[in-house]
């Protein structure tokens, strides 16, 4: 008798757990602020630490200048101020957005706690210790518990959906100055902590700032503001790529305008380009590519051959844009060709076959096949790219401004991922990209429906190893060496984890997979030795607590591509008329 | 002649090699239809693990083979079961319903993991290390082709403990039990069958070979780097696909196969060894475009 | 006498030894509605399978207008064949309209160059589409739900978008395999009612069916398929007439099938007159 009784037990559990916190969400949330604001003015070191003073005068007092909190404690005491309004002003699904800032502070608190303990030698240095207090973390730490806490007693509801609709220009202004926030984020994220080694505390202001991103982040993408912006950014596709290229070309005038930065935003963008397109192949299609980087290899082997460098297996000297076209073209024949076994192999055994087309490149070149590769001794000096007699890894002066050598490279590269993104979202919304969609969803319903399956798989091989191609040209004469060791395996999983990261299928996603996966290493030298480990276990993580990704492709909604569509269509028929 | 013979014999100790590790894939990819990529891996951890137990072994222990080569058996295997285990636990089991995308990427991260927890925390891992000298030594000259000791061994290992595989399943409770939740996990459940327990124990048995297989590695060619997992590993995968996923026997004559092609291969085929690798993808890319069941499976019918 | 809009010729399958359907023919005419009846394992969606070249027939053929059709489900389609699955495929993580729009896939001229380059005729081609699959979803009645995700449909209205998807494709002949399944009573007989409308429209219907009463009110003809061969073909009243048919099917004691039969045929009279 009592195995029937035995279920009901399950199903009221979450109920009770929920109606345990329930009662408390606001008053923690309350608390959570409140300690948050507190712990920013609290000092949070006892002493002055070795590499001289811990940023952002941590060892402040409270009274000594109140307004005078900076960098970390700053983010700390926004976000104490922000759990308090989401938790008392009407936000939507309220619970996600308090838990996410909750979890942006302890994120901030635990990075600077734990690396003013170790550095600092002990617990003393973030509690008491001669006389001196300074629970700053430690009250941070709390404030963000209760804050996580005080986002599931207030309920974690779905991801508030935005149903109203703006006007064009309100759209594009939002849009603006979206795309602007976003340069500024992504301009303070490469200046945080400084260049370099000039910082000895960079890597650990870059992960606190990566927490208070995240907090902030979560909260936007909680309250539902992500998703609508995505949505809105996808409806004004052209616009958005125009802006956000624009944003980009302004990179070179923030704080980010120096040479180091202009150098590691160039192998972004490279990159960046290079995982859009393996988005078509991944995210579109739903092909597992595990060789992709092998296209990329290909295009720069072909341009490099064709530049003019020393050990260049050809005489032949080609002008950049023809060899990078012909790079293309020859990456996307191997694309083709790789892309070929789909029409019999599908799945899980379509990623060993690319895999294994990988491996065979990379031990190809390693062994200098046809002497094309150089084998070990790569091909070195590719000259630079010149225009109209600037070369192209020269600074250049504008008028009065002197712009930071690497820009021209920059800019080109920013061109690449634009034009890029582009061809993405245009082939997205077409007959092509629903025909890919549907294969990723169902291939045996998409061939009911008339698709040549087989057909279209090859082409999204083709035209996502044309985009790796087209970047690898670029790749060649940006870095002036073409070594068979920058297209491995390992390679290849980075711009799948980019894609995956950012989120399959959506552009913006892309980008900014790429972004931290290629810029992580370079702030984080500190903990060189455990990059790699660190990316694995992120891999598995967000696997399990986040698949679709940072910036989930968005639920596209028809009705205003339609609108879209028909904006365009009469804009076209008016200018015919005029 | 001789050196025909001669690498027919090193293919086949290759391919004893690979069919240890082949199995595990097999077995895993029978029952949860997953590539469990970082198998590979394992096989790496518990040739590190084999390695450790030997470091730690008190001096006059060392030196008695007799006693050391056991241990350091068990200690590979040790090491092998609980990777897999935990890896089964915490990173395919929340998984078990995601998208088919989502188990595979897993598994690369675990692989990266591994192969990146071994090279920073294991001492001096970034360089080939010695394995300890406890295997017997010498070798069986059959005419002119000289085959190791720990070859014969290798050997005699890999058919022993797949026969005992192969008899386990096919007889046994829990044997029947796993072929029914590889058959259909649902009714398998309905029947009473805990699909929990029959995937963990799966991983286990897959670790067991791998340890065995690490530990034969390192006393077969004498030293260990972070490198074997990975590529012994995608030689297992081939096996495991060339026999016929889901296949012990598949996967044992799978393995064979690509030991030979692998040294026949380095003999004669141009490029020599520089390539050989390459021909074992050639050989993977082709069985699975032509005979994507492989050599032993069952076609796969259209289902509509 | 014209020809036959959908003809299958002495169809036969085999898998490895065994013999799923033996020399099956089957004739619809245009503008009408064609059942496939028989228990459980007779081979009805493997014959389903031959018709729209997910299968080859191992012998025999199957005919489009006089013209042999080729052996890919997808220039099937293209052809003028399109289906619905007995257990619903849709394209889950897409909206309503875009399954839809899916389906039109085979009738729009867009090449790889619009698709990229997104020109004014990419824009005429995306409308007219978009028209076209409201027009359909609106047939079917599945008005205002454009942009739900398909999964989130209840059961009947996925089995509805299934066969507007399957319409967008422009048919000439619809097979629907198992359309009511599942379905109460109300739905049932809405989607009886569909039919006969699609019917209207010019298309012809072969549908598989356990359900007998839906298939007698339905149908112009019915096709009874037994171990993979055909026993009867004819009006429902020959079917039902037929000892055969009563003996064989479902193998229930003869009584009690001949009384289900007769019961089912007497109220799908009462339903058509």
């Amino acid at each position: 008798m009592s195995t029937s009784t035995v279920s009901t037990p399950d199903t009221t559990t979450p109920v009770e757990k929920r109606s345990a916190l329930a009662p408390l969400g606001k008053p923690f949330a309350a608390a959570g602020g409140v300690l948050g604001i507190v712990a920013a003015l609290l000092p949070w070191v006892t002493f002055t630490l070795n590499d001289g003073n811990w940023p952002d005068k941590s060892t402040l007092q409270f009274f000594d200048a109140p307004f005078a909190v900076t960098g970390f404690r700053w983010h700390v005491l926004l976000l104490g101020v922000l759990i308090l309004v989401a938790a008392f002003a009407p936000t939507p699904s309220k619970g996600r957005v308090v838990r996410a800032l909750g979890w942006g502070l302890t994120l901030v608190s635990f990075v600077n706690a734990a690396y003013i303990t170790v550095k600092g030698g002990g617990l003393g240095a973030i509690t008491a210790l001669d006389g001196v207090t300074a629970f700053g973390s430690i009250v941070g730490l709390v404030a963000g518990v209760l804050a996580i806490l005080a986002g599931y007693g207030i309920g974690i509801e779905p991801v508030g959906e935005w149903k109203f609709k703006v006007s064009t220009p309100v759209a594009y202004l939002v849009l603006l100055v979206s795309f602007a926030a976003v340069l500024y984020a992504v301009a303070a994220m490469l200046t945080t902590g400084g260049v370099g080694t000039s910082n000895p505390y960079s890597g650990a202001i870059f992960l606190s700032f990566l927490g208070f991103a995240a907090g902030v982040l979560g909260a936007l993408s909680g309250v539902g503001f992500i998703r609508w912006l995505s949505a809105l950014s996808e409806q004004h596709r052209v616009f958005s790529v125009i802006v956000l290229a624009a944003c980009a070309l302004l990179l070179p005038f923030t704080d980010a305008g120096n040479e180091y930065w202009m150098t590691v935003a160039a192998n972004i963008g490279i990159y960046a380009a290079t995982a859009i397109g393996l988005n078509i192949v991944v995210g579109l299609a739903g092909l597992l590519d595990l060789g992709y980087v092998a296209f990329m290899g290909i295009g720069a082997l072909v341009a490099a051959n064709f530049s003019g460098a020393a050990t260049a297996h050809f005489g032949i000297t080609l002008p950049f844009p023809v060899a990078a076209v012909a790079a293309a073209i020859v990456a996307g024949i191997f694309g083709a060709i790789v892309g070929s076994p789909t029409l019999r192999v599908r799945g899980d055994y379509l990623a060993i076959v690319t895999l294994a087309f990988g491996e065979i490149f990379t031990r190809s070149a390693q062994n200098n096949i046809g002497g094309i590769t150089n084998g070990s001794n790569a091909i070195p000096g590719i000259p630079p790219l010149s225009l109209f007699g600037n070369e192209f890894n020269k600074s250049i002066t504008l008028g009065a401004v002197k712009l930071p050598a690497g820009v021209l490279y920059y800019i080109l590269i920013v061109l690449l991922v634009a034009a890029t993104m582009a061809v993405f979202a245009n082939l997205k919304f077409s007959r092509i990209g629903r025909a890919w969609i549907a294969i990723r969803e169902d291939e045996d319903a998409a061939r009911a429906m008339g698709i040549r399956t087989g057909k279209m798989k090859i082409l999204a091989f083709l035209i996502g190893a044309t985009l790796a191609g087209l970047a690898g040209a670029v790749f060649a004469h940006k870095n002036g060496t073409v070594s068979y060791e920058s297209f491995k395996f390992l390679e290849s999983v980075t711009l799948l984890a980019a894609v995956i990261l950012g989120g399959m299928g959506s552009i913006p996603g892309a980008v900014l997979g790429a972004a931290l996966l290629f810029v992580l290493p370079e702030k984080l030298r500190d903990f060189e030795d455990y990059r790699l480990m660190i990316f694995g276990l992120a891999l598995i993580l967000i696997m399990r607590f986040r698949p679709v990704g940072l910036i989930p492709d968005a639920h596209r909604r028809a009705e205003m591509i339609e609108r879209a569509d028909e904006n365009a269509e009469e804009a076209h028929v008016e200018a015919k008329k005029a | 002649m001789s050196v025909l013979l001669q690498q027919l014999a090193n293919g086949v100790i290759q391919g004893a090699l690979i069919a240890l590790i082949a199995l595990g894939y097999t077995m895993v990819y029978g029952i949860i239809q997953l590539i469990n990529f970082a198998h590979g891996e394992v096989f790496m951890v518990a040739s590190y693990g084999g390695l450790a137990t030997f470091t730690l072994l008190p001096d006059d222990l060392k030196k008695s083979p007799a006693v050391a080569l056991p241990l350091m058996f068990v200690g590979g295997i040790v090491v092998a079961v609980l990777v897999a285990v935990i890896m089964e636990r915490f990173a395919y089991r929340p998984l078990r319903n995601a998208p088919r995308l989502a188990p595979l990427i897993t598994a690369l991260g675990v692989s990266v993991f591994l192969q990146e927890a071994v090279r920073v925390w294991y001492p001096n891992a970034t360089s080939n290390l010695p394995y300890p000298k406890v295997f017997p030594e010498g070798s069986l000259s059959l005419g002119s082709v000289n085959i190791a000791w720990t070859g014969v061994l290798l050997v005699g290992l890999s058919v022993g403990l797949s026969v005992i595989l192969q008899t386990y399943i096919n007889k046994s409770r829990m044997g029947r039990a796993m072929r029914a939740t590889a058959q259909d996990p649902d009714t398998a459940k309905l029947m009473g069958v805990n699909p929990d327990r029959v995937i963990v124990l799966t991983f286990i048995f897959g670790a067991v070979l791998a340890g065995v297989a690490g530990v034969m590695f390192g006393g077969y060619l004498n030293n260990i780097n972070i490198d074997m997992g990975f590529q012994n590993g995608i030689f297992a995968f081939t096996a495991a696909v060339l026999g016929g996923v889901g296949s012990i026997r598949g996967a044992v004559i799978g393995a064979f196969i690509i030991g030979l092609i692998k040294t026949l291969a380095g003999q004669y085929m141009p490029g020599g060894t520089q390539y050989d690798y390459v021909w074992i993808f050639v050989v993977l890319i082709l069985v699975l475009v032509f005979r994507p069941q492989g050599l032993f499976g069952e076609p796969e019918r259209v289902r509509a | 006498m014209s020809t036959p809009v959908l003809e299958a010729r002495d169809v036969s399958m085999v898998f490895g030894g065994l013999k799923a359907l033996k020399g099956v023919t089957l004739t619809l005419d245009e503008g009408k509605i064609v059942g496939l009846i028989g228990p459980n394992g007779a081979g009805k969606t493997t014959f389903f399978n031959c018709l729209t070249g997910l299968y080859t027939p191992t012998t025999g053929q199957v005919l489009l207008k006089g013209n042999v059709l080729p052996g890919d489900p997808a220039q099937v389609t293209d052809a003028g064949v399109a289906r619905t699955f007995q257990n619903i495929r849709l394209f889950p993580s897409m909206t309503v309209l875009e399954n839809v729009m899916v389906g039109r896939h085979v009738r729009m001229k867009q090449g790889p160059l619009a698709s990229l380059f997104h020109g004014p005729a990419y824009h005429r081609g995306e409308k007219a589409a978009r028209e076209r699959s409201r027009e359909l979803l609106a047939f079917v009645g599945l008005n205002n739900l454009d942009d739900e995700l398909s999964r989130n449909l209840p059961y009947g209205d996925q089995r509805r978008l299934e066969i507007a998807r399957a319409l967008a494709t422009d048919p000439a002949v619809l097979l629907l395999d198992e359309p009511t399944a599942g379905m109460n009573p109300q739905e049932t007989e809405a989607t009886q009612q569909l039919i006969f409308r699609i019917r209207e429209t010019g298309v012809s219907v072969v549908v598989i069916e356990h359900d007998i009463k839906f298939i007698f009110g339905l149908c112009d003809s019915v096709s009874v398929l037994v171990q993979g061969e055909l026993l009867v073909e004819g009006s429902p009243e020959v079917v039902r007439a037929d000892p055969r048919v009563v003996e064989a099917y479902l193998g229930k004691p003869p009584e009690e099938v001949q009384h289900d039969v007769e019961a089912a045929a007497a109220s799908a009279e009462e339903e058509q007159a």
